[in-house]
């Protein structure tokens, strides 16, 4: 082949339509419009299956095609020798064009003819160019390496799962210029997702969550794929999982931080030896942001994260028992009511809703044992405490932490959770507190 | 270059108005092998009868595709609105494949002009247009008879055939 799939990836963003000749047995040929043409790897590429047309029906009875596809930035044309090998109905790939077909959909006012039945693989034989000269013609495309070493670097740094956040979205936002991102982390008791960073919303969401398998960070999750959207679509924007996670629990929600109109998402499951452990989330108000090299270069980082994430997980264990004996500080000020349900352990300070489930049921703990005066605690007390009812090593205490420590500084910073060591840390109570439980 | 002139036309005053302007088009042919191959149409012209389509394709652009058409005459022409999605697909036989005449040419450009204003409404410059229908200067004018007409626009009724001759 004179040309890498690669090279020409971005014919395949779905900005224009592709072609796709076939021919039927009897030798008639037959021309059709693709609405999308997936990259899949170096030498395969899957196409939309969205109705039982010609196309299909000749593909399974002779598997040579040809697809041509167009530049979106300078016009050039390719054209594609293909041979038909499978069709795939579930799993990552069919999930990944599905929220891609989504897109494209809205993006040419398609939405409710647009269905995908199927991903139908295709392997590349050749890659033509009749105008090779042009294909120069076009902006270059921009390498995404120098940011993921600079973003790679900036993580390798952190010791602790909090400044590992901090950098990453400082890095996306400084390497990247990526204005919108967010953290999730994976709460497999619940099949839950939720928010322990955000970057560059009005509230950050922290605590917030998204159920598995809804909308684009959901179904990156679920599938451990990831989903890149250049359009903005009904279907799978934040609105609509957020509304159905809401449910009849409207009380005990934090809302979602996410854009309101995404024209462009991102979301990369972030996993370790096939577990999965978050989503990465970045999206824009601008159409077609995110690229190829954008996926592949967040998807690099979200390895990097995981890693990062278990290790640090491992690494918060004190050797110590027992915290050093010290007592709580004498607070001041007007009392502070801090309710508990324990229903779901969610927790209400001054008739508010804070948190719920085993972050509440954490700052309870801590709460409880502060009244009896004392202030210092360890990871590892908190993980043999049955009555936090923590899964195991792999539910993530730290970001437990993080995410109860973020939230309490946003809502009631007159309880702090400080950081005191390794896997050992101090709950700083500045107002008097009474307690209340049911 | 025989005609059937017994039946009546596939297309309509309407479908040929349709194909000639605004339009992006594409021609597929096969080899002896059943393999197919693809490349863009440049314009094209409806007969006054309506009863032959002369479409424009590039010599070097369009080389594989050519090659087939001469080899055995099998051919399918998509003709699709991209602001609206209308899209019909004629199957036929080629009947010739000649220079362009002084007809043919002012066709060729009166449509190249009409594509570029519609590439236009959704955002697309002209410089972007015209690589699209690069390699006209060196085009050819392949006549054919069209044998069946097919609703190709997106949709329930996608692949239903309109019209056919025998």
């Amino acid at each position: 082949m004179n040309y890498s799939l690669e090279a020409i990836r971005r014919c395949f963003e779905g900005a224009i339509p592709a072609q796709i000749a076939t021919c039927a047995p009897d030798g008639t040929p037959n021309v059709a419009y693709l609405s999308q043409v997936h990259y899949v790897d170096s030498a395969h590429v899957a196409l939309s299956f969205q109705f039982f047309s010609k196309t299909r029906e000749n593909v399974l009875a002779n598997p040579f095609a040809m697809a041509q596809v167009i530049d979106p930035a300078s016009g050039t044309q390719y054209q594609l020798s293909l041979q038909y090998l499978r069709t795939e109905t579930e799993g990552p790939l069919f999930e990944y064009m599905k929220a891609r077909l989504a897109g494209v959909a809205s993006h040419t006012g398609m939405s409710k003819v647009f269905v995908l039945r199927g991903s139908d693989v295709y392997r590349v034989l050749d890659i033509h160019c009749a105008a090779p000269s042009a294909a120069e013609c076009g902006p270059a495309q921009v390498s995404r390496l120098p940011a993921l070493r600079a973003c790679a670097d900036r993580l390798a740094k952190c010791a602790e799962l909090g400044p590992l956040l901090d950098e990453l979205l400082a890095g996306l936002k400084q390497h990247f210029d990526i204005a919108h991102a967010m953290v999730l982390m994976f709460d497999a008791a619940n099949q839950r997702l939720y928010t322990v960073a955000s970057l560059g919303y009005a509230e950050s969401g922290v605590g917030s969550e998204v159920a598995l398998g809804a909308g684009v960070i959901g179904v990156a999750a679920q599938e451990r794929t990831p989903i890149r959207i250049g359009f903005l679509t009904g279907d799978y924007a934040y609105s609509r999982a957020l509304r159905e996670s809401l449910g009849e629990e409207g009380e005990k929600e934090i809302p979602f931080p996410g854009l309101a109109e995404p024209h462009s998402q991102l979301a990369v499951p972030i996993a370790v030896r096939g577990q999965l452990l978050g989503v990465l989330y970045v999206e824009s108000e601008q159409k077609l942001r995110f690229t190829y090299e954008d996926e592949d270069a967040l998807m690099a980082l979200a390895g990097q994260l995981g890693f990062a994430m278990q290790l640090f997980e491992q690494n918060a264990e004190c050797q110590e028992d027992q915290p050093d004996a010290s007592l709580a500080q004498h607070a001041q000020g007007a009392a502070v009511a801090v309710r508990r349900y324990a229903a779901d352990n969610s927790v209400f300070v001054d008739g508010e809703y804070l948190i719920k489930g085993v972050a509440g049921a954490i700052l309870w703990k801590l709460l409880s044992d502060h009244s009896q005066g004392r202030s210092e605690f360890t990871n590892r007390e908190l993980r043999l405490d049955a009555s936090l009812r923590l899964p195991d090593v792999s539910d993530n205490l730290e970001a437990r932490l993080i995410l109860l420590q973020r939230r309490l500084a946003e809502r009631c910073p007159y309880l702090r959770i400080a950081k005191t060591g390794r896997g050992r840390f101090k709950l700083v109570v500045e107002r008097p507190v009474a307690l209340a439980d049911g | 270059m025989a005609t059937n002139n017994k039946t009546p036309p596939l297309l309509s005053e309407a479908n040929a108005a349709f194909v000639q302007r605004h339009t992006s088009m594409n021609v597929a042919g096969r080899d002896a092998q059943n393999r197919p191959a693809i490349a863009r149409g440049l314009g094209c012209r409806v007969s006054d009868d309506r009863l032959r389509i002369t479409v424009f394709l590039s010599n070097t652009h369009s080389a594989q595709v050519l090659q087939c058409l001469r080899e055995n005459g099998a051919i399918a022409l998509a003709v699709t609105r991209p602001t609206t999605h209308e899209t019909l697909q004629f199957k036929g036989r080629v009947l010739d494949i000649a220079p362009l005449s002084a007809d043919d040419h002012a066709a060729m450009v009166a449509y190249q002009d009409s594509f570029v204003e519609e590439l236009s409404k959704p955002g697309y410059r002209p410089e972007f247009t015209r690589m699209l229908l690069a390699g006209s200067e060196d085009c050819v004018a392949v006549v054919f008879e069209p044998m069946e007409m097919f609703n190709q626009t997106p949709g329930p009724k996608a692949g239903e055939k309109l019209a056919a001759r025998t």
